[in-house]
């Protein structure tokens, strides 16, 4: 410790008469000389077309297509990659079409068998990986190299399981050389089939009809092996691709930059359909779209713009005061800026808005908002007729409504089962006739009694995890008062989502919250949830397991679209709905306002590649 | 003063080797595989994920483990949530935006908190020291955040609208001394007045102290000015509250403002720091954790040694 002595004759030394008052006086002129600077800082944004867009988080984990899984890896990565399919822009609802090949695959009459063609002169951006920095064009070994990439652990992919059980041969390749002291990339897989630089094909275990959305997945979007080699592990950071733009840089935490590609295959903004024969729209809402002007640049060569500069913002705040200052060309509308922006009881547009030529979009979500039982717990889980009760008359104590009034300006849909709206098995006007749709407390109060716990006595205490963030405490809270009127004791695990997570993954948590996006849009994958042998650590958190739903889930992923899927479809849905495995559901619909300056933006987050087609006056 | 720098840094060693451990048990008391590995892991991925990330090692070697690399400072470790980042290079990047907005907060601070603390103490009981007390309470009566909520409409929002112009960003960051009023100025200024309230009742109270002591009475007899009873004698015999405050404050400055970072979109440690616990990024935490403990043990034996360097009294035995 210090040891303190006192001495006498001290003299104050010169600088300490002035330090204060003089620095001060300083940093006040440098402080004021800044201010002088900031306020001629221009706003450059450098020559050409350049659009503003924003993402609500501090950026993508990857530019990795196979390392990404979030929509933020998705939207980030897609600029610059390109899959096989994708979805074409304007048409609803959304259909899959060619990018990177001629024309669909062709399929074998079993289903198994995918033919590819290859589009010509699609060319790899230019980039310091290949000979003389100039990108050489894509052949059908980077196909399947990408798809070997989901494969090998070493590039912790995250979208295996799309892949898994799926080609001839693929599994016994990824065991065989992930065990192996090196991944060999030219060992050959039998689905695998290499016709020429243009024709290849893939042989599958089973007719799976998914298999063409996953080849419109970013997961699957095709690398080069001299870029992922030459850049090894910060190939996450510097992406090469086929695409409209190329990255140009990546500010961590601020915001990603793009450019156009000059070398961008002929590809054309889609041409104006019109009207059928009979007078009726080619798709629904295109009468709308061209009324919007979305077809003004039909045929016209992609990209439309020069840059995108695509900018992450945590907090909502100052994304909205960018839209309304200009700086951004569109946004989702903050649950707290709603009411600014919207009258809340017809949800339109306010004047003023309008006014400033501002449009607004409301774009429903592929999105199933739920509760769910761990079906192995021992007080709440079962098949038996009494813990069945006991889930149903849970499910009649929650009440939605008050939900969706009080957190989402009630613009949230409610509906039975856990198919989304717009998929194949939702139910007609939502609901479902023989559903456990609550608040309906006196059958609640019948079935629990019925179920040997009148008014909740006797009845364990439903221990609840849910996340922490937003606004779920007190969704937590609203859920706890609704079970208390039926005598049901609640006790909140409020959690971060590691601990979510993890407590799923170990089949620990008897009762919880989550939200669901479907990764492709056909509701087997919303069933597959439920699928016995997904059970957790895999996607199947309810741990639910009946035969009878099982065999029709491996009968429904073989299945093309047809009424007799359809059927099955609701089959399964009924069972869900019956054994309460979950209690739902919600989705939501974002709303998004769009400045008139931005041009051809038709907000959709079924797919995230239409940075191409948009434009800029 | 070798010595006792060198007794000083050997006595904190088990301080700071405890506090790593301390941090390496917290954050392991959950599994953050599950969130790394996304939906539909199988047990096998699982199994790998925790093999690759080193989880599956026995704690007292993880623990040895980073010990070596932060005694070689070694942070070339790759980053769990930021595939082809070093942890090494994520510190690099962040921590330049955050000193710059945390240093110049904090000498601002400093110097009007002290100013302001000298004329309140030598105002004593007179309306310009009540009133220098009531907005000091005032300020800190008010959160940061509405501070920073309200701060960010007018100062970047309104104004610029009433300008027609940008005058601050109002969100955003460009490394470089010409970007720098328009990107943190405002963050600045909103740190300053946040932090004023705090410090000048601090320091106030030091000046205070300062003001009933013999020496101050000397000075007038002797006819000494105001302003240099204020700013030599004063200020002089009050530096080693002040070196003290300023001094811990010093490590906080690399952790940056969490609020102020997330708001203006500031790529600093705050902003990267909140990341890393919620996406249980270890490396970055653990390493970070580390570093910071460090400096603030630095920061203590350096404020002890600034002491006998302010105060000719102080001996260092």
């Amino acid at each position: 410790m210090p040891r303190y002595s006192r001495k006498t004759d001290q003299r104050p030394s010169p600088w300490e008469s002035l330090v204060a008052y003089t620095t001060l006086r300083a940093l006040v002129a440098v402080v004021g000389l800044a201010f002088l600077v900031g306020c001629d800082r221009a706003t450059a944004t450098g020559s050409g077309k350049v659009a503003h867009l924003s993402m609500a988080t501090a950026g993508p984990n990857t530019l990795d297509p196979v390392q990404g899984s979030t929509q933020y890896d998705n939207r980030a990565s897609i600029m610059v990659y390109q899959t096989l399919l994708h979805y074409e822009y304007l048409k609803r609802p959304v259909t899959l079409s060619p990018l990177l090949l001629t024309q669909l695959p062709t399929i074998s009459e079993d289903g198994k068998v995918y033919r590819f063609e290859l589009k010509r002169n699609v060319f790899f951006h230019d980039d310091p990986c290949f000979p003389d920095g100039k990108g050489r064009e894509l052949v059908a070994a980077d196909v399947f190299y990408s798809l070997k990439r989901m494969a090998d652990e070493s590039n912790l992919p995250k979208g295996w399981w799309l892949l898994k059980d799926s080609i001839e041969g693929f599994d016994a390749y990824y065991e065989q050389q992930n065990d192996a002291d090196e991944f060999d990339y030219d060992m050959p897989v039998a689905g695998m089939k290499v016709m020429d630089d243009h024709h290849f094909e893939v042989h599958l275990t089973e007719p799976f009809y998914r298999f063409s959305y996953v080849l419109a997945m970013f997961q699957t979007a095709v690398v080069p092996r001299e870029a992922v080699e030459f850049y090894g592990k910060k190939f996450a950071r510097h992406p090469v691709g086929t695409g409209p733009f190329r990255f140009k840089r990546w500010d961590t935490g601020i915001q990603i930059v793009y450019e156009k590609n000059p070398n961008y295959w002929e590809e054309y903004y889609p041409e104006d359909p019109g009207l059928e024969e009979d007078g009726s729209e080619p798709y629904p809402g295109y009468l709308k779209d061209k009324k919007l002007g979305f077809y003004e640049d039909a045929g016209k060569r992609l990209p439309l713009l020069d840059r995108v500069e695509l900018e992450f913002f945590v907090q909502s705040q100052p994304k909205w005061l960018k839209f309304r200052n200009r700086e951004l060309d569109y946004t989702t509308v903050p649950a707290e800026n709603f009411e600014e922006a919207y009258v809340k009881r017809t949800a339109q547009v306010r004047q003023a808005f309008s006014d400033e030529g501002i449009r607004s979009h409301p774009e429903p979500l592929l999105d199933l908002i739920y509760y769910g039982f761990n079906m192995e717990d021992r007080d709440f889980g079962g098949y038996d007729d009494t813990h069945k009760w006991i889930r149903q008359a849970i499910s009649l104590a929650i009440d939605w409504d008050e939900r969706n009034e009080a957190f989402y300006n009630d613009l949230c849909l409610i509906y039975d089962g856990p198919i989304p709206a717009g998929l194949d098995g939702h139910p007609d006007a939502h609901a479902l006739p023989h559903a456990y749709r609550g608040a309906d407390l006196p059958r609640a109060r019948q079935l629990l009694a019925k179920a040997g716990y009148p008014g909740g006595k006797g009845l364990p205490k439903l221990v609840f995890f849910t996340s922490r963030g937003g606004r779920n405490a007190e969704m937590a809270e609203m859920s706890k008062r609704h079970l208390a009127r039926i005598g049901v004791r609640v006790d909140i695990r409020l959690v971060d989502f590691a601990t979510l997570s993890d407590a799923l993954r170990n089949r620990r948590a008897p009762f919880f919250a989550l939200a669901w996006g479907s990764d492709y849009p056909d509701a087997e994958n919303n069933l597959q949830l439920f699928y016995g042998p997904y059970k957790s650590p895999s996607s199947n958190s309810f741990n639910y397991d009946q035969p009878e739903y099982n065999a029709m889930y491996e009968r429904i992923r073989v299945m093309s679209p047809s009424p007799e899927r359809t059927r099955l479809y609701e089959q399964m849905r009924d069972m869900v709905v019956e054994d309460a495995p979950m209690i739902g559901s919600m989705g939501r619909t974002r709303y998004y306002l769009i400045h008139k300056h931005l041009k051809n933006f038709k907000p959709t987050e079924a797919f995230f590649n239409w940075p191409k087609y948009l434009n800029v006056n | 003063m070798w010595a006792y720098i060198i007794r000083r840094v050997v006595y904190n060693i088990p301080v700071f080797l405890a506090i790593v451990l301390l941090v390496m048990v917290l954050l392991r008391q959950q599994d953050p595989v599950p969130g790394l590995l996304g939906k539909n892991a199988t047990q096998k991925e699982y199994d790998s994920k925790r093999k690759e990330l080193g989880l599956d090692r026995p704690l007292m070697v993880q623990y040895v483990s980073l010990l070596n690399q932060i005694v070689r400072f070694d942070f070339k470790q790759e980053m769990w949530t930021q595939p082809g980042m070093t942890v090494g290079e994520q510190l690099r990047k962040a921590i330049p935006p955050s000193l710059s907005l945390t240093l110049p907060a904090l000498v601002l601070t400093s110097l009007v908190s002290i100013s302001i603390g000298l004329f309140s103490a030598f105002a004593r009981g007179r309306w310009l020291d009540k009133a220098l007390v009531f907005f000091a309470v005032l300020g800190m009566s008010v959160s940061f955040l509405v501070y920073i909520i309200f701060g960010q409409y007018l100062g970047s929002y309104q104004l610029g609208q009433l300008a027609g112009r940008p005058i601050f960003a109002i969100h955003g960051y460009e490394p470089g001394l010409e970007h720098w009023a328009y990107y943190l100025l405002l963050p600045v200024l909103i740190s300053v007045v946040v932090s004023m309230g705090y410090d000048t009742r601090f320091y106030r109270a030091v000046m205070v102290e300062e003001t009933g002591r013999d020496y101050i009475t000397t000075a007038r007899s002797k006819g000494a000015s105001t302003a240099k009873i204020m700013f030599v004698h004063m200020l002089r015999n009050a530096m080693i509250p002040i070196i003290t405050r300023i001094m811990i404050t010093l490590p906080f400055l690399v952790t940056g403002s969490i609020l102020l970072e997330t708001f203006f979109g500031i790529p600093g440690m705050g902003n990267v720091l909140l990341t890393a616990i919620l996406n249980s990024d270890f490396p970055v935490v653990e390493v970070f954790a580390s570093i910071f403990s460090g400096m603030f043990i630095v920061s203590i034996i350096a404020t002890d040694i600034l002491y006998a360097v302010f105060d000719p009294r102080v001996r260092l035995q």
